[in-house]
């Protein structure tokens, strides 16, 4: 029994790491693609998308296998759970890549307004944000994840600054209204990667000092009814 | 030398947070031997009143010493003890083996019923054994106890069948509902459900979680899921020492030696 799990555990290790270095990689050709008109990386985001989707697949059934057929507990039962939160966060930055590359496709000609904004400072906090939550979720390095959230609120902020931005650009030039609507959906696509590269950060948290740390601000005068 | 300490350090710590809990029993430097052989070594742990605590560890660990000796079977096993047991501020060494098994009852990994007597009077052989004989008191008793037991609605039409004609979880329920007849304060359950069928395992537990409402529950058990479900605390044995005793839920999802670590998660043991 021991060793068919120890197998099967290292496999879901295995797997959630390679599916964590190839989100890495879409998110970083997304914005490769933002920042460089000659980049020109739509088709390698939007082919490599499947393979994103076929890790989150492996791995919910790797997790339901371990789940029910080993009934793990403390640490290994923490892994689990927190693959299949990270598994998920995962997912959702990878179709927020190709969801980035196709708004860059849209706005080709209109660039421009990239650099207008301060969408290029946001697309490089949330960069980090990701790298970061990633290596800390590789690297078991809950210190690097305790530093990921401060980003976040940086980011938000940004989100509405760029609103605001582009919104003027609308008023102000009618014929905009589209390529800027599309950047104004770009911005909230790099704010809800921030908001994920978080989630991850948190879920790192809960594996290694096993504390659950998830709007813990929000919910310190709360309690649910009995 | 260096574990003894840290464990001791431990319990101490760990009564701190019982004292919101009525300790039933104190174990206070228990060790045990057969012959020259020890198998418990300096144990200190208490057992807070109508709770359920779960002894885990791999086999030869002295789970089973331990519960034998809290009711001196031990003894009869040609064993000796030294330290304390303390049961309700008495020394269970200095109360009389019969009044004190009557005051801790005892479930075995083998369901026993007496195979000659009926359901009914497996349910009231303790009493019965103690000169109880007042007909109307024993049915009320067997109709109150067998409930209790979760068997009564199975078994209410087969009283006076023997009790070896039920199936080995029914038979299980019938010792449970032995032992709880004679009203003890302290149930000890080694493996109780070890060798039933997963459904008279759930039925076991569940009587275990209704149980604990009147009583004090020990039970000994190699299966940790069944561990993590049934108890509120949880002591870890290995080699005849305790490495760790601490509350359940925080046992089996963070638990703070490495070694119960290793030994809940399959790595050893």
């Amino acid at each position: 029994m021991e060793r068919h799990f120890e197998k099967e555990f290292e496999e879901l290790k295995t797997a959630i790491n390679k599916m964590a270095s190839i989100v890495d990689e879409q998110v970083e050709n997304s914005f490769k693609d933002m920042a460089d008109s000659t980049a020109r990386l739509y088709k390698t985001v939007k082919h490599r998308d499947r393979e994103v989707d076929a890790y989150d697949n492996l791995i919910m059934a790797k997790c339901e296998n371990l789940l029910a057929l080993y009934q793990p507990v403390a640490s290994d039962l923490r892994f689990i759970l927190t693959a299949i939160k990270i598994d998920s966060q995962l997912e959702r930055c990878g179709d927020i890549a190709v969801n980035i590359v196709q708004r860059i496709k849209r706005t080709d000609n209109f660039r421009d307004i990239i650099s207008e904004t301060d969408l290029p400072e946001m697309a490089k906090i949330a960069r980090t944000m990701v790298k970061d939550a990633i290596t800390a979720f590789i690297n078991r390095d809950c210190e690097l994840a305790n530093t990921i959230w401060v980003n976040d609120d940086i980011v938000d902020e940004l989100n509405k600054k760029i609103f605001n931005q582009l919104v003027e650009k609308i008023k102000a030039n009618p014929d905009l209204a589209e390529p800027c609507a599309h950047l104004i959906v770009l911005a909230r696509q790099i704010e809800r990667l921030a908001d994920h590269a978080t989630n991850i950060s948190e879920d790192v948290i809960f594996l290694l000092e096993n504390e659950i740390v998830s709007h813990k601000k929000k919910l310190e005068d709360f309690h649910l009814p009995e | 030398m260096e574990i003894i300490e840290q464990v001791k350090t431990e319990s101490a710590s760990k009564n701190v947070s019982m004292n919101m809990e009525k300790v039933k029993i104190s174990v206070q430097n228990l060790s045990a031997y057969f012959g020259k052989t020890q198998v418990l070594k300096d144990i200190t742990l208490d057992i807070p009143e109508k709770k359920v605590i779960a002894i885990i560890g791999p086999s030869g660990c002295g789970k089973s010493t331990f519960l034998r000796s809290i009711n001196r079977m031990h003894e009869v096993a040609r064993g000796t003890i030294t330290g304390k047991i303390i049961i309700d501020g008495e020394d269970v060494m200095k109360i009389d083996p019969v009044f004190l098994r009557r005051k801790i009852g005892m479930v075995f990994q083998k369901p026993n019923p007496f195979p000659t007597m009926s359901v009914f009077n497996n349910v009231v052989a303790g009493l019965k054994l103690n000169g109880f004989r007042n007909r109307k008191a024993l049915k009320e008793i067997v109709e109150k106890t067998l409930k209790q037991a979760a068997l009564w609605d199975e078994v209410k039409d087969m009283l006076n069948k023997s009790g070896a004609n039920l199936s080995g979880g029914q038979q299980q329920r019938l010792c449970i509902a032995r032992t709880i007849a004679i009203n003890p304060e302290v149930i000890l359950m080694d493996e109780p459900a070890s060798a039933l069928d997963p459904i008279s395992t759930a039925k076991i537990e569940e009587l275990i979680f209704e149980l604990k409402k009147d009583y004090t529950i020990i039970i000994v058990t190699h299966n940790m899921q069944q561990a993590a479900r049934v108890s509120d605390y949880t002591a870890f044995f290995y080699m005849g020492e305790i490495i760790e005793y601490a509350d359940t839920k925080k046992m089996f999802t963070a638990p703070s030696k490495k070694q119960t670590e290793d030994y809940i998660t399959g790595r050893f043991g």
